[in-house]
């Protein structure tokens, strides 16, 4: 891999992490408003669905007319695709709670927003982790089709570039590149996982053994 | 329960208005700029238009063929692989690693290859999807036909049930709740990878519609909007076709019978095992192999169609977002992590 494409490697990498970043804690974040506010969930759930459902991907023409070509319609269009699975799987884990652990909280004089730390968030952190594993994913692909359809730079413009002068040889690595972001990606997230979530795996376990 | 229902649907509908009354309202304000972002009325309008002609059912139809197409070919395949590698355990083990680098490699990445290959073609279209669809849920399928409960597995075992019969009545009962999870996924990737493949491959259908009214500029704006709402709708009506279909094919499982029991404390899919009744036949008088009477059978009654429909409201959104890596483990290799299998 030479110069030019390690350049295009990290401008691919700085979107897709902004983008996921933002995601993230967003995602996170209105998760647990809606998870207090019952009305307002009962209210908007179908259309976070229809959002959840819609293929990201149409919105790169949206997204292009609004925000032209560069960093910020990258970031956004990244970070509103891979937005919902954390969204949704953080706001499904929170209503999973068992209702005992809250009142236990409740009666032993936890503050509301100290339950929300202490209880709620440990205990849909297993499914919130899965969503954010959900939106790596989606991250990932936005990333390269929003490259590819209107970028200057990106392993998606690299690709793509290559494809369009029959320069196989260079779209095969570009591919092989993907894939390889891909794995890595996926790997490390598993990683991360493995020691945030430990607690959980280990109890899981102990209970399987009983 | 009515009461409550109608009352959560008002303010649902008042949201919808409330929503579509902002984006008008910015419009005629100014504060969107009409050649960057069309009003809601130019929108609904243009997609009135389209709905009117043939145009838009031409691309809905168009975009479904490669869908179905994909999904079909890649569900046969992945079942039928699936249950192969599940049902041994040397070959599980010397193919799930290959299997779950091809799963992460992006599908998007896929895509030149596709198009040099085949060009934008129908054939292009069902190719990728198909591609996009087999690893995960081969995988799934592996899972799914390695969970069997041993108490089940040992039961067939000693009533000497096998070949197709022990396929067909304890396998895939037993394997179907995991391929349920890997469908629903494949469902909603076969649209995406789809619709990427026209919109960027440029195959024909939605997607395709997207990038030629956006290219035709801002006069075709409202039409370019206007299709990626139908994408989201088709996103909607294929999702909630295929929840109806597993709640009535899965009625019987834990995680359909306890997803209705909804509450403040809804219980999550737990895998404690199927419940099998195992009906051995009164007096047993007839000589012959042992247990050659015994009839394995998985029974619940049926609900009918329209309480399913009605039940749909509120499960519908979980049952889309749970994940099948996290939700499902490989099986068998480590002790002791049967039991806990689709517990979040």
């Amino acid at each position: 891999v030479t110069g030019p494409a390690r350049a295009e490697l990290s401008s691919s990498l700085e979107h897709l992490l902004a983008g996921y970043a933002i995601a993230s804690v967003v995602g996170i974040g209105i998760g647990a408003l809606l998870w207090s506010l019952r009305y307002l969930r009962d209210a908007t759930s179908p259309y976070l669905y229809f959002l959840y459902v819609l293929p990201a991907p149409v919105l790169v023409p949206a997204a292009l007319t609004l925000f032209g070509i560069g960093f910020t319609m990258k970031v956004v269009l990244i970070a509103f695709a891979a937005l919902w699975p954390t969204l949704l799987n953080t706001l499904d884990g929170m209503r999973g709670v068992d209702q005992v652990k809250l009142d236990t909280s409740r009666v032993l004089g936890v503050s509301p927003l100290g339950s929300v730390f202490r209880v709620v968030l440990p205990a849909a952190a297993p499914q919130i982790v899965a969503g954010l594993r959900n939106s790596l994913q989606v991250a990932i692909i936005l990333m390269v089709v929003s490259e590819w359809e209107a970028s200057t730079d990106g392993i998606g413009y690299y690709i793509v570039n290559a494809q369009q002068s029959f320069d196989y040889v260079g779209m095969w690595s570009g591919i092989i590149v993907l894939a390889i972001i891909g794995t890595v990606a996926n790997l490390l997230f598993v990683i991360a996982e493995n020691r945030v979530l430990h607690w959980h795996y280990g109890a899981r376990a102990a209970e399987g053994t009983r | 329960v009515l009461g409550r229902y109608t009352h959560v649907y008002g303010l649902r509908l008042a949201v919808l208005a409330a929503a579509l009354g902002l984006w008008q309202g910015l419009s005629a304000a100014g504060v969107i700029r009409s050649d960057e972002f069309p009003s809601m009325s130019q929108t609904a309008a243009a997609l009135w238009g389209q709905a009117s002609g043939s145009s838009l059912w031409g691309a809905v139809g168009e975009t479904l063929e490669g869908w179905a197409l994909g999904l079909l070919i890649g569900v046969a395949a992945a079942l039928l692989i699936g249950t192969l590698i599940g049902m041994n355990g040397f070959a599980y083990r010397s193919v799930i690693g290959v299997i779950e680098f091809f799963k992460a490699i992006p599908v998007i990445a896929i895509l030149p290859i596709g198009l040099v290959l085949w060009g934008a073609t129908l054939t292009m279209k069902f190719a990728l999807v198909a591609f996009a669809v087999f690893w995960p849920l081969v995988i799934q399928v592996c899972y799914g036909v390695r969970s069997l409960d041993p108490v089940a597995a040992d039961t067939t075992t000693v009533l000497q049930v096998r070949g197709a019969r022990k396929f067909l009545t304890v396998i895939l009962p037993s394997a179907a709740p995991f391929i349920a999870t890997g469908l629903r996924v494949a469902v909603a990737v076969a649209l995406i990878v789809d619709i990427i493949a026209e919109l960027i491959g440029g195959g024909t259908g939605v997607g395709e519609r997207i990038l030629v009214a956006e290219n035709a500029g801002p006069s075709a704006y409202p039409v370019m909007y206007a299709y990626i709402v139908v994408a989201g709708i088709l996103g909607v009506l294929l999702a909630g076709a295929f929840t109806v279909a597993e709640r009535y094919a899965l009625h019987w499982h834990e995680s359909q019978r306890s997803a209705k029991t909804e509450g403040q404390n809804r219980d999550y899919p737990e895998r404690e095992g199927l419940t099998l009744v195992v009906q051995l036949s009164p007096g047993g008088t007839t000589p012959g192999r042992a247990g050659s009477h015994a009839r394995l059978a998985i029974r619940r009654p049926v609900p009918p169609l329209v309480v399913l429909v009605g039940r749909l409201e509120e499960p519908v959104l979980p049952a889309a977002v749970v994940d099948p890596e996290v939700a499902m483990d490989p099986v068998g290799d480590r002790p002791g992590s049967r039991r806990a299998l689709l517990v979040p």
